[in-house]
């Protein structure tokens, strides 16, 4: 177990802009070519294949840059300090999620004691050892501990998790400063403007990163159908896709008992779907379009991925509303201004529009759940 | 007689000839694939969801040249569609799998009992009543007129039908396990009996009896052949510690003790050969006329021999639905047999994508 008291010591001596230098060599050590930082990573997290981590964390972390940083910095934090010491309860999610969820609080002038997920101990790892690496002062303010101590002993808690960890946490944390994450999901929408070739291509890239694994991955991809035909040639071009990425970036290992639900799941909308599309073989999984015939489509997973139909925004709007507080982003092409669009995904709860092929990839000072990235954990004076 | 009748006829009418035969007739390999790939055949033109899901993955007859090649469905596929491959107005038995009363349940329809009976009486006559005369059987199981669609009641009642004699009995109420019964139906045995039924309901006897301080050493030549698992319904023990229970309870050695595998998507069932080699062992025997594949899930390629994997089922007793049946069972297969280890547990996937599909109740 970590020693807090040197922990909040290691981190109130540091400058802001140590701090700042530190983030962006680490993260430009890892989209470095050749980075054995990625390297670390894929050996260590099977999960993962090698092309998903160098394709995902080097485009994930393009643009986390001391300038982002920095602005970021300023923008939330003018007048307010930060707690000495944050917990940070993580979950297993997509590595560019743990290096956002670790860096933040760092950013803010917090130390940091986290408490990795049990299924991935290994990306908080690397990334403290990179950080090490780059500067072993500002990692002395990082500490992982594999057992719940921090939560006590912080002076802030941020928890990613289930919505019931969520709860939990919320609870252990008491009247200290609580920032929880719980679960969400996110959305592809096609529009009638959209080239669907090109759409199609952007937003296989979204399905294949992470292999469909993370809260940013499009559960659903709502396609604007007036004549009833474009979601079926959407379907067909973006099983194309998917069947080049299945070489390009391949997708990670799955455990025996996600390969067996996938199975049935695959099975059970090939029996329901008015329409889908899968590799040819019964051996492969690694994807699968359908056309969503009910009402409620159950969400896509590990690159298997329903189709909707919708009409116009307004379909698209309520389908989001339905979500509602669920969403977490929606990517798009061809629907019209991002001004009505994230009104719409606002609508369902979500916080971000992005362009299709870009629903992975984040900026670091993206306002995570709407609530700003540092601003949640300091209080404003 | 129809196009469809008369292949499925003539497909009943082989598979029938190789069960008579018995579970000691060679397990002919060319004899098995010459039949699966004929049956496939039928089961592809006649049973329209099957054929569905084949070409959805790519797959035809005219790619599958070995029974391994044989698409296979996953167990969750009977939940969704009525794979059978006659009309519905010629269905006179619907076996369902268990449930919760929320989950859609699973659902074999089968237009005949025929293959079922012979398969069952085959196997069962030989790894639990081999005795030449009926044996008293003992049934701890729900009734088949409380349980229609149960198929494990099935079996237990075709069992006592074909195998049992007069005075074999079910031991189960309304409420289940009747104690009262079972304790006086047991305590005034003078005869050898098969004692046969739910892992749970075992779990029940032995505590009841544990209860009042009761052992029993029930006659020599009695057996026990326990099956179906816990799924929740009492305490769940391992298969020592339940054997062991048995044993202790009942008086009856633990080479008279079998579990039986089975499962309601298919015909046939797998036994422990402990009472005809009276050697204690967890490896299941298979019938000649059904195969096991044991493959890795991801990929659905076979395993090296005695590694663990997925278990993939290809049972010509299934002429009415489809042959090939993927479970969601892990187990190893090597020549002395099947032994199978439980569920693949659903194991808690990575992401909070996917933690949250389980939340909305996808997947």
């Amino acid at each position: 177990m970590s020693d807090p008291a040197a922990l909040r010591e290691a981190a109130c001596v540091l400058p802001a802009e140590r701090v700042i230098a530190a983030l962006e060599g680490t993260f430009a050590a890892w989209r470095a070519p050749g980075s054995a930082w990625r390297d670390a990573l894929a050996r260590a997290c099977p999960v993962w294949s090698r092309a998903a981590i160098e394709r995902g964390v080097c485009d994930g972390l393009d643009g986390w840059t001391a300038d982002v940083l920095r602005a970021l910095r300023r923008r939330e934090l003018e007048n307010a300090r930060a707690p000495a010491l944050a917990a940070v309860w993580l979950a297993g999610t997509v590595p560019t999620g743990t290096f956002s969820a670790l860096a933040l609080p760092l950013l803010a002038g917090c130390a940091v004691q986290a408490k990795p997920a049990s299924s991935d101990p290994e990306t908080p790892r690397l990334f403290a050892a990179s950080l090490r690496e780059c500067d072993a002062g500002v990692a002395d303010a990082l500490a992982l501990d594999a057992d719940d101590s921090a939560l006590d002993e912080a002076d802030a808690v941020v928890a990613y998790g289930s919505d019931e960890t969520v709860r939990i946490l919320r609870g252990r944390a008491g009247a200290r400063p609580f920032v929880g994450y719980g679960h969400k999901l996110s959305a592809a929408a096609v529009g009638r403007d959209a080239d669907l070739a090109g759409a199609a291509e952007r937003a296989a890239l979204d399905v294949c990163l992470w292999d469909g694994r993370g809260c940013l991955s499009p559960a659903w991809i709502f396609v604007d159908d007036p004549d009833g035909e474009r979601t079926g040639a959407f379907g067909e071009a973006l099983s194309t896709a998917l069947e080049r990425l299945r070489t390009d970036i391949p997708r990670g290992a799955l455990q025996a008992g996600e390969a067996v639900a996938l199975r049935e799941r695959r099975a059970r909308e090939a029996l329901r779907s008015p329409a889908c599309w899968f590799p040819s073989g019964e051996g492969s999984s690694d994807w699968g379009v359908f056309v969503a015939g009910g009402e409620a489509a159950a969400p896509g997973t590990l690159r298997n991925v329903p189709l909707v139909s919708v009409e116009g925004i307004d379909g698209l709007a309520a389908r989001c509303t339905s979500l509602a507080p669920g969403l977490s982003s929606l990517g798009h092409e061809g629907f019209g201004g991002e001004r009505r669009l994230l009104e719409v995904a606002r609508a369902g709860g979500g916080s971000r529009v992005c362009a299709l092929g870009r629903m992975q990839l984040p900026p670091i000072d993206w306002p995570h759940d709407g609530m700003g990235a540092l601003q949640p954990v300091v209080p404003q004076t | 007689m129809s196009a469809a009748r008369e292949s499925r006829k003539d497909l009943d009418d082989q598979v029938l000839a190789w069960i008579a035969d018995g579970v000691d007739a060679p397990a002919d390999e060319a004899r098995f694939d010459a039949l699966a790939r004929a049956l496939f055949l039928h089961q592809f033109e006649y049973n329209e969801p099957y054929r569905r899901l084949c070409t959805a993955f790519g797959r035809a007859p005219e790619g599958v040249g070995h029974w391994s090649e044989i698409p296979s469905v996953p167990t969750g596929a009977f939940k969704e569609a009525r794979l059978a491959a006659f009309p519905e107005a010629e269905t006179v038995r619907v076996f369902r799998t268990s449930g919760s009363t929320t989950e859609r349940r699973g659902e074999l329809h089968l237009d005949t009992l025929a293959l079922y009976d012979a398969s069952l009486r085959a196997t069962f006559r030989a790894w639990v009543c081999p005795d030449p005369e009926p044996v008293r059987i003992l049934v701890m199981a729900t009734p088949l007129r409380d349980a229609p669609d149960s198929s494990l009641s099935y079996m237990f009642d075709a069992a006592v039908r074909d195998l049992g004699s007069d005075d074999s009995a079910m031991l189960f109420g309304h409420g289940g396990l009747d104690m009262a019964i079972a304790m006086t139906a047991l305590q005034r045995a003078r005869t050898p009996v098969a004692i046969c039924g739910t892992a749970f309901a075992f779990v029940h006897l032995i505590d009841g009896m544990r209860a009042v301080g009761l052992k029993l050493a029930l006659p020599d030549g009695s057996r026990v052949m326990e099956t179906g698992g816990f799924k929740g319904r009492s305490r769940e023990l391992s298969r020592e510690e339940l054997h062991g229970g048995i044993s202790e309870a009942l008086g009856v050695p633990p080479d008279a003790i079998l579990n039986q595998y089975g499962m309601c998507e298919l015909g046939s069932q797998f036994y422990e050969p402990t009472l005809r080699t009276g050697v204690v062992t967890t490896r299941k025997r298979i019938p000649p006329w059904v195969r096991t594949r044991v493959v890795d899930p991801e990929h659905l390629r076979d395993v090296p021999e005695g590694e663990p994997g997925l278990l993939v089922h290809y049972d010509l007793a299934n002429t009415g639905s489809v042959l090939a049946v993927q479970t969601a069972d892990e187990g190893t297969l090597t020549a002395e047999g099947l032994e199978v280890r439980g569920r693949i547990a659903g194991a808690e996937a990575r992401g909070c994508s996917i933690a949250a599909d389980a939340l909305l109740g996808g997947g």
